[in-house]
C-alpha cells in the first residue's frame, strides 16, 4: 500500500482522528448473537434513542454490500457453497463494507452501529469446522469495535423464536455440515455450535454480554446504562493498521 | 514468452497438478494447454481456468455505486474462486488420476497482492487451503491484456490513491519474475 514512512504519516493521522477529534470521535459498536436472539430489534430501538440523544447515526449489517452481496444471494440460492467460499465471500463482503461505509462514517465521526460484526463469521465458520486462525486472518488489518454486545440465549430459545415464522433455510439451518434433511432438527444442533464458538469469543475478545431472555424493555434499558458507562473508552490503538490501510487507499489527508 | 519449469514435492495423490502462472491470461492459458498437449495421456488432462466460479463476471455486473474493491477484496473473492475450482475442477481430476493444470493458480494472485503492497505473511495465509502442485510454470508476459492481473489492476486504478494500472501489471511482473527465481520455476 504506502511506503514505510508514507505509513507513519497515515499512522499518525489516524491517530489524531480518534484521539484529539475535531468533534465527537467516530464510535463503533457491534451486536453480536444467534438467530433469534432479538439483537435486530434492540438494535433498532437502540439507535432511535440515540438519535434523539442528537447523536448521528448509521447501521450496517451483515452480508449487505451492495458489491458482494448478490454474488452471495445467487451462490446461496443453489446451495452450491463450500464453507471455505462460504467464509471467503463473507469476509469479502465484510472487507468491503469497512472501506465503503463503516470507515467513512468513524472518519466522519459517526457512531456506527453494526448488526453483526467480523465475530459472526468467526462463529459461524468455527461452527462449519473452519480454523479459527485462518478466518481471523481473513478480516485483517483488523478493525476492533468500541463495545461488543452479545445477546445470549440458549439453543432452544434461538430455535423456538426462529421457527416461530418461518423454516430456517439451507446454510442457516447449517444443513451444508449437518448432513440432517430435517431444517429445525439441523438448526438446533448447527446453532448449538454456534453458541459455543460465541460463548470462547465472549471470553477472548471481552464481549458485554447481554441475557436476551429478558423482556424487551429491561435489555434495552441495559443496554443504555451500558453505552454511556462505554462511551468515553478510549480509541483503542489496535486499530491504527486497520486505518492507515484505509487512509491510503482513498487518499484522504484529514 | 518465457517458460520455465519446477518439479516440487507432490502432495496430491495420484494425479497431477500444474500450477502455470503469469501476467496475462491468455497467455498462461495458452502455456498450460501446451503443456497438456504434451503429457502423456493429453485426453485424460484438462485446464482449470480463473473465474470458472463466475464471481468476477458477477462483480462486473455491479455498478459504480456499489465502490471499487480494494486489492484485498479482490483477492477474497478470487481466493473464494480458487476454492471452487478445487472443489469442482482441480481436485476431483488429481484424485481419477488425471493431469490438470490450473492456469492461474496462487502465485499470479500473491504478484498482485504484493504489488498492491499487501503483506506477504496476510497473502500466504489467505491461500493457505490451496494444496502445493507437483509442478509449476511461470509464463513471462509483457502486459496483462486479460485475466485476474489485468483486471484488478484496472480497478486499484479507479481508487483515489494514484495506482497506476500500467505500474502495478509491472510491479506484479517483476514479483512473478523474482518468484520464479525464488523457486526455480
Amino acid at each position: 500500500m504506502a511506503s514505510r514512512p508514507e505509513n507513519r504519516r497515515l499512522r499518525e493521522l489516524a491517530r489524531l482522528r480518534f484521539t484529539k477529534p475535531p468533534g465527537r470521535r467516530g464510535f463503533l459498536v457491534a451486536f453480536e448473537g444467534p438467530d433469534g436472539s432479538g439483537k435486530t430489534t434492540q438494535r433498532k430501538l437502540f439507535k432511535t434513542w440515540l438519535k434523539s440523544e442528537g447523536l448521528d447515526v448509521v447501521t450496517t449489517k451483515w452480508n449487505s454490500s451492495d458489491l458482494v452481496k448478490p454474488i452471495i444471494k445467487s451462490r446461496k440460492a443453489v446451495q452450491a457453497l463450500s464453507p471455505e467460499e462460504f467464509s471467503l465471500l463473507h469476509a469479502a463482503d465484510f472487507r468491503h463494507r469497512v472501506e465503503h461505509a463503516i470507515m467513512p462514517a468513524l472518519w466522519d465521526g459517526k457512531i456506527v452501529i453494526a448488526d453483526r460484526f467480523l465475530f459472526t463469521g468467526l462463529a459461524r465458520d468455527g461452527a462449519r469446522g473452519l480454523d479459527l486462525d485462518w478466518v481471523l486472518r481473513l478480516y485483517q488489518p483488523l478493525l476492533w469495535p468500541d463495545l461488543v454486545f452479545y445477546f445470549a440465549v440458549s439453543a432452544d430459545t434461538s430455535g423456538r423464536r426462529v421457527t416461530a415464522t418461518r423454516t430456517p433455510n439451507f446454510y442457516e439451518s447449517g444443513r451444508d455440515v449437518t448432513d440432517l434433511d430435517d431444517p429445525v432438527e439441523s438448526y438446533h444442533r448447527f446453532v448449538t455450535s454456534v453458541i459455543k464458538e460465541y460463548e470462547s469469543l465472549a471470553v477472548i475478545f471481552k464481549f458485554i454480554t447481554i441475557d436476551a431472555e429478558q423482556s424487551m424493555s429491561q435489555q434495552h434499558y441495559q443496554l443504555r446504562e451500558l453505552f454511556r458507562e462505554g462511551e468515553n473508552r478510549p480509541w483503542s490503538e489496535w486499530n491504527v493498521e486497520a486505518v492507515a490501510e484505509w487512509l491510503s487507499l482513498t487518499g484522504r489527508q484529514a | 514468452m518465457a517458460v520455465a519449469d519446477r518439479k516440487a514435492s507432490v502432495t496430491m495423490p495420484r494425479g497431477t497438478l500444474i500450477a502455470v502462472d503469469g501476467i496475462d491470461a491468455a497467455e498462461v492459458v495458452a502455456a498450460a494447454r501446451a503443456r497438456i498437449a504434451a503429457a502423456a495421456r493429453p485426453r485424460r488432462a484438462g485446464v482449470s481456468l480463473w473465474d470458472a466460479s463466475g464471481v468476477f463476471d458477477d462483480l462486473v455486473v455491479a455498478g459504480p455505486d456499489a465502490g471499487i474493491p480494494s486489492a484485498r477484496t479482490l483477492l477474497l473473492l478470487y481466493a473464494a474462486d480458487l476454492a471452487f475450482r478445487l472443489r469442482w475442477e482441480i481436485k476431483p481430476a488429481v484424485i481419477e488420476g488425471r493431469v490438470i493444470a490450473a492456469a492461474p493458480y496462487v502465485a499470479t494472485a500473491v504478484a498482485f497482492g504484493r504489488a498492491a503492497g499487501l503483506p506477504t505473511a496476510w497473502l500466504k495465509e489467505l491461500f493457505r487451503f490451496a494444496p502445493r502442485p507437483a509442478q509449476a510454470c511461470y509464463v513471462d508476459c509483457s502486459s496483462a491484456r486479460s485475466g485476474f492481473i489485468g483486471f484488478g489492476c484496472n480497478q486499484l486504478s479507479q481508487h483515489a490513491n494514484g495506482f497506476s494500472a500500467r505500474d502495478t501489471v509491472a510491479r506484479a511482473r517483476t514479483h512473478l519474475q523474482a518468484a520464479a527465481r525464488r523457486t526455480r520455476f
